[in-house]
């Protein structure tokens, strides 16, 4: 019954929730899945295109994040974050498995972290992730970078001293402090927006 | 009781576990320190939900036309979502059987060594013998850049079955247990890891002999993988 409601809601124009369709996805309703895959796959393909490079590759990763979203969509936990962020983790880590099995791809994880901390694309994002890409801005240039290359493409502190041909120590050191200022930027403007 | 020294010795590897590029080892280290320690399972949470938000800069690009429908293709196509599970605690004759042949298998060093050891030899047989095994095999699992993290052993008999452990290394949550073979892709259970590891697996009816490789697939898109096609296998 609250898949018809839900359906309902869809064609009437009302938006649902995206904790709704993940429940309507877990309960095998392929209209949620249709909704659901429309309202993110912009942000999937994009960010399977940031990590990999190459079009078809980046297809090829957004549709397996998406089966995956269907397979586990039972699974998620409201609690431990929102859809979008589960969601763009999942494509990450299937982007990631790629890179890993398709060395031949002419991805270059520094400039791509460059090109994601500046934010040549501005004006393609959304509200949600503004707050976070300047706060990104605003911390050292190097510690966001070495956030992007650990959070984007799954890089180990010695992986990015080997890139940055830093210390090992310089490196975890700008990841625990970039994230750590990070924080303390988006609690900042957190407590300036209440 | 919460060892202070050891909070502050794990501080950077608990951002490198946040943003998800610790090593296996390192993860396992951070991941036995948060048994006891509230304050460090929350600072990670805190700074897991920061880094997952960091994905968030990544630039939208609408995907070429067809896309919504090649998925849609896809997840009709697919198998049930989640097993049928055919939990393995659910057997319980099945799984004497195992617990035999699991003792056997840790013994199955020992008995590679001292292959006089007539008396092993003889329980290795009567415990094929339980379920009408053919042999036993065990393969490890590991993490995409070749890091163990748990094993998988396999039976062939009637039933033949699969059992797949995860060790602390792995990063808590729910793991779909996959068995690959020739004519496709089951998933026969899963294994939740709290904070110290999982096992999980099932009967089979497929021949162990005919299985390419079993992933364990977290809830975040984690994939773990026991390549069998070069297993070790006490025949």
């Amino acid at each position: 019954m609250s898949i018809h409601l839900r359906r309902r809601a869809v064609v009437l124009g009302v938006k649902v929730s995206d904790e709704a369709l993940l429940a309507g996805m877990a309960a095998g309703d392929i209209d949620a899945a249709a909704t659901f895959v429309r309202r993110f796959q912009a942000r999937v393909y994009g960010l399977a295109l940031a990590v990999v490079g190459a079009a078809p590759d980046a297809e090829e990763v957004a549709q397996e994040a998406f089966v995956r979203a269907w397979r586990h969509a039972g699974n998620f936990d409201p609690r431990r974050g929102r859809v979008s962020t589960w969601l763009l983790t999942i494509t990450r880590n299937v982007a990631i498995d790629m890179l890993r099995v398709r060395r031949d791809l002419p991805v270059d994880p520094a400039a791509v972290a460059e090109v994601l901390v500046s934010g040549v694309d501005d004006i393609d994002r959304r509200t949600e992730s503004d707050h976070i890409a300047g706060a990104l801005r605003s911390i050292p240039r190097e510690q966001a970078v070495a956030v992007v290359l650990a959070v984007h493409f799954g890089l180990t502190a010695r992986e990015i001293s080997e890139r940055q041909e830093i210390p090992l120590g310089t490196a975890k050191t700008r990841i625990r402090t970039g994230l750590a200022r990070l924080r303390s930027k988006l609690e900042v403007s957190r407590d300036r927006s209440d | 009781m919460t060892d202070r020294t050891e909070c502050a010795e794990l501080a950077d590897l608990l951002a490198e576990v946040a943003v998800g590029s610790a090593s296996g080892p390192d993860r396992a280290q951070v991941l036995r320190h948060l048994n006891d320690c509230d304050e460090c399972r929350q600072e990670l949470e805190e700074l897991s939900r920061l880094a997952d938000d960091v994905l968030l800069i990544a630039p939208e690009h609408e995907p070429p036309a067809a896309f919504e429908s090649a998925v849609l293709d896809r997840v009709t196509a697919s198998a049930p979502r989640w097993p049928t599970a055919r939990r393995w605690f659910t057997r319980p004759a099945v799984q004497l059987a195992a617990a035999a042949i699991f003792a056997v298998a840790g013994a199955g060093v020992v008995w590679q060594a001292t292959t006089d050891d007539r008396e092993l030899a003889a329980g290795y047989r009567e415990t094929l013998d339980v379920a009408d095994g053919q042999y036993f095999a065990a393969a490890p699992v590991t993490d995409d850049g070749g890091t163990e993290v748990g094993h998988v052993f396999l039976y062939d008999g009637d039933p033949s079955w699969v059992f797949a452990v995860l060790g602390p290394a792995a990063t808590p949550g729910d793991y779909a247990v996959a068995v690959r073979t020739r004519d496709g892709v089951s998933t026969i259970a899963t294994c939740l890891v709290k904070t110290a590891g999982c096992g999980g697996g099932a009967t089979i009816d497929a021949r162990i002999a005919s299985i390419l490789d079993v992933r364990l697939i977290g809830s975040d898109g984690t994939s773990f993988t026991a390549d069998l096609t070069s297993r070790r296998s006490a025949k």
